[in-house]
């Protein structure tokens, strides 16, 4: 069903992507080391790897692997969504070696340690016509279907 | 080169006030409290004091220096030291190698910490443009649990045996904030409210106010001051940050890799010149029990997948092979913040002496206190009598 589209902007910028198409799923942005290569997320100056400084930034994801999860049985940023009371969080390790920790999209039945997972935006707030969107992983086999 | 080894440094003297909810004292008030008991125990005056580090995260500035006055004003230096939770133990590193390197004498140091506040003024400021704010503690050491879980086939009855020996053992402890009348099951515990999976309330830590001391100083000093009783000496005392490797969390997480126990209890052995087999006690950073459980492992307590089967034995129970916790841990006996530290010193001086009343180990010789700090720290030092 067609939707009219609302803006969307990131609680906090210079984090994730927001792009144009809804249906586009996020990226991450972290930091690549120019001289060992590694990779970094959140972004860094200086590399923690070789202390190199000559870093460029590096969009990350979206898949990743769940290394391990949780459900927490507290709301989320004091959220009144029944979802988030009761929200799960997990640390996602990214294909480009990064290990991230970001809330988890779904039921705690649905996730299970190494199974991979997506990046996905969520709305938690409105302001005006634009929405405020977090990033957060699904599991990729679910995909699809509003909820 | 960083040095873990002291050379003749003893603990003179402990203190403690109670942990738990005091809602009508305040910072001075338990800090004096603790303070004047620790002076008292080792048989000196404030004039005695060289130097004092006062050991609190979440008190306003100016604090620090503001409660040292409650005892006198001699001029004497007093510094502010916060490391989160390892707030106390970084302070005990601190002076232990001050009096070391023969800069001082005899030293104080002072944790107190009125959490019940802080947590009301923090947890009203949950944002989520602090993309952090959604990993709390205890979903963050949850985590832990259900990788364990997933590696080596932990139960929930592991953690709530361990969560069950610290409640028992806090029963013991006049200065615990959870003592309770009743002797508390592994099944009461996992009945217990879920808190994040699989971590109930009873696995982790209450939240509480308190204060504790301990006098440093030079072990010649404390046979002059206290000839009735045995000298307990800090052997040697370390606190190290993270190292990076693959896999490093940069978000969010409360403490860092695994890796930073094995590192900074290699180097504080090393010091001591002992392994963890000398040990006969031990007090960890049980924020929550599923730490405790791996604390076992990268403390050398037992081999890499050997816990659980331990804990099943009774390893590290009262009578068991290492009696960890003794005091109730923070699962307990409590966790206001600055003064935690320093609790396990006090633990760990009483039970060297052989003055720990009903706690009171058969064989306690050498004891070592292990406390993380988020952001993250790994503190620790192994004391012994003489
Ligand atoms: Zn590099």
């Amino acid at each position: 069903m067609a939707e009219q589209t609302k803006k969307r902007r990131p609680v906090k910028a210079g984090y994730f992507t927001v792009p144009e198409n809804p249906a586009e799923p996020p990226r991450l942005l972290g930091t690549r080391c120019e001289d060992c290569g590694e990779h970094f997320f959140p972004k860094r100056a200086v590399c923690a790897k070789c202390l190199s400084e000559r870093t460029t930034e590096a969009p990350l994801g979206p898949g990743g692997t769940l290394y391990s999860y949780t459900f927490v049985h507290f709301p989320l940023f004091g959220s009144m969504k029944m979802e988030h009371v009761g929200y799960g969080v997990g640390q996602i390790d990214l294909p480009e070696g990064p290990r991230v920790q970001v809330p988890l999209a779904g039921k705690q039945e649905e996730f299970s340690v190494g199974m991979p997972l997506v990046a996905e935006l969520e709305a938690i707030r409105e302001e005006g016509d634009t929405e405020v969107v977090i990033l957060r992983f699904k599991p990729t086999a679910a995909a699809g279907g509003a909820r | 080169m960083r040095k873990t080894k002291l050379h003749d440094v003893a603990v003179l003297g402990v203190g403690m006030h109670p942990f738990g909810m005091f809602p009508d004292s305040s910072n001075a008030d338990m800090g004096r409290i603790a303070g004047l008991a620790a002076m008292k125990d080792a048989g000196v005056s404030f004039r005695d004091v060289d130097a004092a580090y006062v050991a609190q995260i979440f008190a306003p500035v100016m604090t620090g220096v503001r409660v040292m006055k409650e005892f006198g004003l001699t001029g004497l230096p007093v510094q502010r030291l916060d490391n989160a939770s390892a707030t106390g133990s970084a302070a005990f590193f601190e002076a232990c190698h001050a009096v070391s390197s023969g800069r001082y004498d005899l030293v104080m140091v002072l944790g107190f910490d009125k959490m019940t506040s802080m947590i009301q003024e923090t947890s009203m400021n949950t944002d989520p443009a602090y993309l952090e704010d959604s990993i709390l503690p205890a979903g963050f050491f949850a985590m832990w649990a259900t990788r364990r879980m997933h590696e080596r086939g932990t139960k929930p009855e592991h953690l709530a045996k361990i969560a069950a020996k610290n409640w028992n053992n806090g029963a013991l402890n006049p200065m615990s904030q959870r003592r309770p009348d009743k002797t508390i099951s592994p099944e009461k515990i996992l009945s217990s409210k879920m808190i994040a999976w699989p971590l109930t309330a009873m696995m982790s830590c209450p939240i509480g106010d308190g204060a504790a001391c301990a006098i440093v100083g030079r072990a010649d000093m404390a046979k002059k001051l206290r000839p009735d009783r045995p000298v307990v000496r800090v052997l040697a005392s370390d606190l190290q940050s993270e190292r990076y490797e693959r896999g490093h969390l940069f978000m969010g997480p409360v403490v860092g890799p695994a890796r930073m126990t094995v590192d900074t209890s290699s180097a504080v052995y090393e010091g001591a010149g002992l392994g963890p087999k000398d040990l006969d006690l031990v007090q960890v950073h049980d924020a929550f029990v599923i730490e405790e459980l791996e604390y076992y492992e990268l403390l050398g307590l037992c081999g890499r997948g050997e816990a659980e089967a331990c804990i099943e034995r009774g390893d590290f129970e009262r009578g068991g092979r290492v009696p960890v916790s003794t005091d109730g841990g923070l699962v307990a006996r409590g966790h206001p913040g600055g003064p935690t530290g320093l609790a396990q010193i006090w633990e760990t001086t009483l039970q060297l002496r052989g003055e720990a009343g009903p706690r009171q180990l058969e064989r306690a010789r050498t004891g070592l206190c292990h406390m993380m700090g988020g952001g993250s720290v790994c503190a620790i030092s192994v004391l012994q009598r003489d």
